[in-house]
């Protein structure tokens, strides 16, 4: 089947994120593909290159960065809940005049028709909160 | 038939919303501030178990927060076994 | 970008939110306009404290907001018709429909739950 994931949960508070991450590789390992992960509202933050997590913690960004180079899992911020929270893209800093882009070049920048087209072309739509 | 994702505590509207839209045949899934309605002997235990719904909750959700045996009838598993879920139903709502 | 390729999937938005006091209303309201634009079928649900977005007369302008009421007035101009509310919520905040910026059906908890499984897809937000 083809799944498509929302995620909602800020990188930094519960662990929605986190789950979404390992959700998303048992998806893969039991044979199934998935078409995009669409990260809106907080869920934007996991999308950072700014995140720094203490070193008895695991950083959610790590597991999502490793599903999108093993398995090319395609990681969509929402840019409209992106730029409130800070999170640009080179285009983004250079057209808003700001010092430096913030995001993980594992994430790509788009608007909600990537959500549209997803929850179209997908069998599953799973979506994380809180 | 529905999978719901509960990842809100007892205490919240979530909580109450989800409840209320629960019906015979679809699934629940604590996780997260969700797994606190697995603790035996409280009321919202039993207004879940009271739905007819098959219950479930992530075991490593459910370790983190000390509720290393869940209520009876709450069954807990991992995160394959959540896929599985989602397999089996057709569509998910997410509480939180 | 076309989804015209797929097959339509339907797509419930369960709207749980306060208008104002988190940023998930504005974003619900954002998928669900996003959606119709595409010319994908979607359709919203109100439930419990979400029918406060359904007040009448929220004037945004003096904190600067995006209304709410008033981008929610907006549905029928996307061709987005079918708007229900929790009849439970709506009688617990004692709110007037007559004057809410969306005209909707009221439903009890059975017959929510009898729509949501007539769609593809449930969006909570």
């Amino acid at each position: 089947m083809i799944y498509s994931l929302l995620v909602l949960s800020s990188p930094a508070s519960g662990h929605g994120s986190r789950t979404g991450a390992e959700f998303a590789r048992s998806v893969i390992a039991r044979g199934h593909s998935i078409h995009r992960v669409f990260f809106l509202d907080a869920g934007t933050l996991t999308g950072s290159c700014n995140s720094v997590f203490p070193q008895d913690e695991s950083d959610p960004a790590l597991a999502w960065e490793a599903l999108h180079r093993e398995h090319a899992v395609e990681l969509v911020l929402c840019i409209s809940s992106a730029l409130r929270y800070g999170m640009l893209d080179e285009t983004e800093a250079t057209r808003y005049e700001r010092p430096s882009a913030s995001i993980n070049p594992a994430f790509t920048v788009s608007g909600l028709g990537q959500l549209v087209d997803a929850c179209a072309h997908s069998d599953r739509l799973i979506t994380f909160g809180g | 038939m529905i999978l719901h994702t509960l990842n809100a505590l007892p205490s919240s509207a979530a909580f109450g919303d989800c409840l209320k839209l629960l019906q015979p045949g679809d699934a629940v899934v604590l996780l997260g501030d969700g797994v606190y309605a697995a603790l035996e002997d409280t009321s919202p235990c039993d207004e879940l178990r009271a739905t007819g719904v098959e219950l479930f909750i992530l075991q490593a959700d459910a370790l983190l927060a000390g509720i290393d045996r869940p209520a009876e009838g709450c069954n807990s598993i991992g995160m394959d076994e959540l896929v599985a879920l989602t397999e089996r139903f057709p569509r998910q709502l997410a509480w939180y | 970008m076309t989804v015209a390729d797929a097959d339509k999937k339907p797509l419930l938005i369960v709207m749980r939110q306060s208008p104002y006091g988190t940023s998930l209303a504005k974003a619900a309201v954002d998928v669900a306009l996003a959606t119709a634009a595409f010319d994908q079928l979607v359709d919203l649900l109100f439930v419990g404290d979400g029918v406060l977005q359904l007040l009448a007369g929220q004037d945004s302008q003096s904190l600067g907001k995006k209304n709410i009421g008033r981008q929610l007035a907006s549905l029928p101009l996307y061709d987005i018709n079918q708007v229900y509310f929790d009849a439970e919520a709506v009688s617990r905040y004692n709110l007037d429909m007559s004057s809410s910026p969306v005209t909707a059906k009221l439903l009890n908890p059975q017959e929510m739950q009898q729509l949501m499984v007539a769609y593809d897809h449930l969006l909570g937000l």
